[in-house]
């Protein structure tokens, strides 16, 4: 009878933040209507600028896969002096201001060598800047799962370190690379003060429904809202889904 | 076969000490050594591994600096480390990615029949006993045709039940499948059915090496008899000799009440300090001058005659018995 009303607390209390976030979610699809939400992703300048958020934040994910995963292997395989300051120092960009984060990339990189402002280029970087934590962090976790003599085994036979790593060690951290590339893309989809800074044009879909919100009031931007979170849904869903069938 | 000549590792608090020895070839090379001796440690440096001070030869081949991948050495360790996102059946042909393996088919089906795994060989690797996974870790190993095969306490995690027979196969591993094996155990059982020669290894120092009726029974010193479970090592002073620094033992079972004085046996005035009956034997602890002998006797023996605490008597034992160390 306790357990029973132990769980009954416990379930209330996790159903008030279940409905704090789902609440907004539905109230939207709703006030929408479904027709508006699929009338409006036909409108040009919504697919646009949906396809350049999902493209952009793609990009920065690949970008950090190529380069975040081998840094992440070697934090969590070797010690060295300065790891601790230099998992602070990945971890920065979670802390900062975004809009702080975007002036810093354009104080940085707005130096005429790399085409920076209003750029795929610009958008990309900035939803990198902000997000490749979430992915090293997973990929990290990740590979401080799959214990070494995992690689020592595979090595007496025959495979060599890089041999061992995409036949054992990767396969087994697989599941928190992709959460954490999961985590990455999506906290890049809904990048706004730092893209917003550096590239106002093209628009990414948060830019648009902040400029649509601005200019035309919430009954044009709540649409674009909706049919941003719907493509996220369904595509967040997909990729969960097909790795599940993989396991 | 295996030549190691001053080996020398140091990782954080705990060092190998300029280890040598030498294991032939085709034979059953059992280390013998508590947790925490370096057991481990040293099967990684002598597999490439861990990178070592010193030298190790493979034949006439130094291979101290050569990678693991390229020094074919197959190792087990003790929790089998097979693959997970593997099946069975790919674990143990998973060297066969990386290196050509001469009639693998056959061999294959040969390991597969004689350690007894054919049923398994589809199954996930999280659906296997202990037993089962043991089986599947030394087939991989063997599968990559390796010229010394290292085993990291094989048994540890195997059900008793099994033990018999795994010990059994693994001594025919080595003339079937023409292999030199090196065996880490904490189990002296394990290392008199299985070993050909037997090191001691404790605290980073091999301490004792021979054959393995040799190490066993006459332990050259203290602190390796005391690790084989020797009782009652006393100096050998006690007995009348000399020398200093020289150390006797005898087996609890070897000691008797009583007086028997001869040329043959030695004899001791004692103190029963303490004694405790267990069901067919009697543990007694009879103090000599400054040491305690531990005595089981065994309870038909001491019918007629009584052993108080307290009670002043004499202990014997027969000098064949007395083992120096």
């Amino acid at each position: 009878m306790r357990d029973k009303g132990f769980v009954l607390v416990f379930a209330f209390l996790g159903s008030i933040l279940f409905l704090f976030l789902t609440i907004p979610l539905i109230k939207l699809f709703l006030s929408v209507g479904f027709v508006n939400i699929f009338t409006t992703i036909q409108d040009k300048e919504v697919y646009d600028s949906i396809f350049l958020t999902l493209k952009s934040a793609f990009y920065a994910v690949v970008f950090v896969c190529i380069t975040g995963i081998p840094l992440a292997y070697l934090i969590a395989r070797y010690d060295f002096w300065g790891k601790s300051i230099l998992e602070s120092i990945l971890d920065i960009p979670v802390m900062v201001p975004h809009t702080a984060a975007g002036i810093a990339l354009l104080v940085a990189f707005s130096n005429g060598y790399i085409d920076f402002i209003d750029t795929t280029t610009g958008i990309v970087s900035a939803m990198m800047f902000l997000s490749a934590p979430f992915l090293i962090n997973g990929a990290k976790e990740g590979f401080k799962k799959v214990d070494v003599k995992y690689e020592y085994v595979a090595r007496t036979l025959g495979a060599s370190r890089l041999s061992a790593f995409f036949s054992i060690v990767l396969p087994n951290a697989r599941n928190d690379i992709i959460n954490g590339a999961l985590m990455m893309w999506s906290r890049g989809l809904g990048e706004f003060g730092a893209v917003v800074i550096i590239a106002y044009h093209p628009m990414v879909a948060p830019v648009l429904i902040y400029d649509r919100f601005n200019n035309y009031g919430l009954k044009y931007s709540a649409p674009v809202a909706a049919d941003m979170i719907l493509v996220s849904i369904v595509l967040f869903l997909t990729v969960r889904f097909v790795n599940n069938r993989l396991k | 076969m295996l030549k190691v000549e001053n080996i020398f590792l140091k990782k954080g608090s705990f060092v190998l000490h300029k280890l040598s020895f030498e294991v032939e070839k085709n034979s059953y090379f059992v280390i013998l050594g508590k947790t925490g001796s370096g057991k481990t440690m040293l099967l990684e440096a002598l597999a490439g591994i861990q990178k070592v001070e010193g030298k190790i030869f493979c034949g006439d081949i130094e291979v101290t600096n050569i990678s693991p991948e390229k020094r074919n050495f197959g190792f087990v360790y003790q929790d089998f480390v097979l693959f997970p996102n593997m099946n069975v059946q790919d674990n143990i042909k998973f060297s066969s990615k990386y290196k050509k393996i001469e009639n693998k088919g056959e061999l294959c089906d040969d390991l597969v029949d004689f350690l007894q795994i054919k049923e398994i060989l589809g199954r996930n690797i999280k659906n296997l006993s202990g037993g089962e996974k043991q089986r599947v870790a030394i087939a991989r190993a063997i599968y990559s045709r390796p010229k010394l095969l290292l085993l990291d306490e094989p048994l540890s995690a195997v059900d008793p039940t099994f033990i018999n027979s795994i010990m059994k196969s693994l001594k025919d591993i080595v003339k079937r499948y023409d292999m030199t094996i090196i065996h880490v155990t904490h189990n002296f059982r394990e290392a008199s059915f299985l070993a050909d020669k037997v090191a001691v290894l404790l605290d980073g120092r091999i301490l004792q090496i021979g054959d393995t009726y040799e190490v066993l029974n006459e332990p050259k010193n203290i602190e390796v008899a005391k690790f084989l479970g020797f009782k009652n090592i006393f100096p050998t002073k006690l007995l009348g000799f000399e020398q200093n620094g020289r150390y006797f033992s005898v087996d609890p079972n070897k000691i008797g009440f009583g007086d028997k004085d001869g040329n043959d046996t030695y004899s001791f005035d004692c103190v029963i300090e303490n004694i405790l009956g267990m069901s067919e034997h009697y543990k007694v602890f009879a103090k000599v001058g400054n040491e305690t002998f531990f005595c089981k006797v065994h309870k038909s023996a001491l019918e007629g005659k009584e052993l108080k605490e307290g009670q002043k008597t004499k202990i014997y034992m027969d000098k064949k018995d007395v083992k120096f160390i």
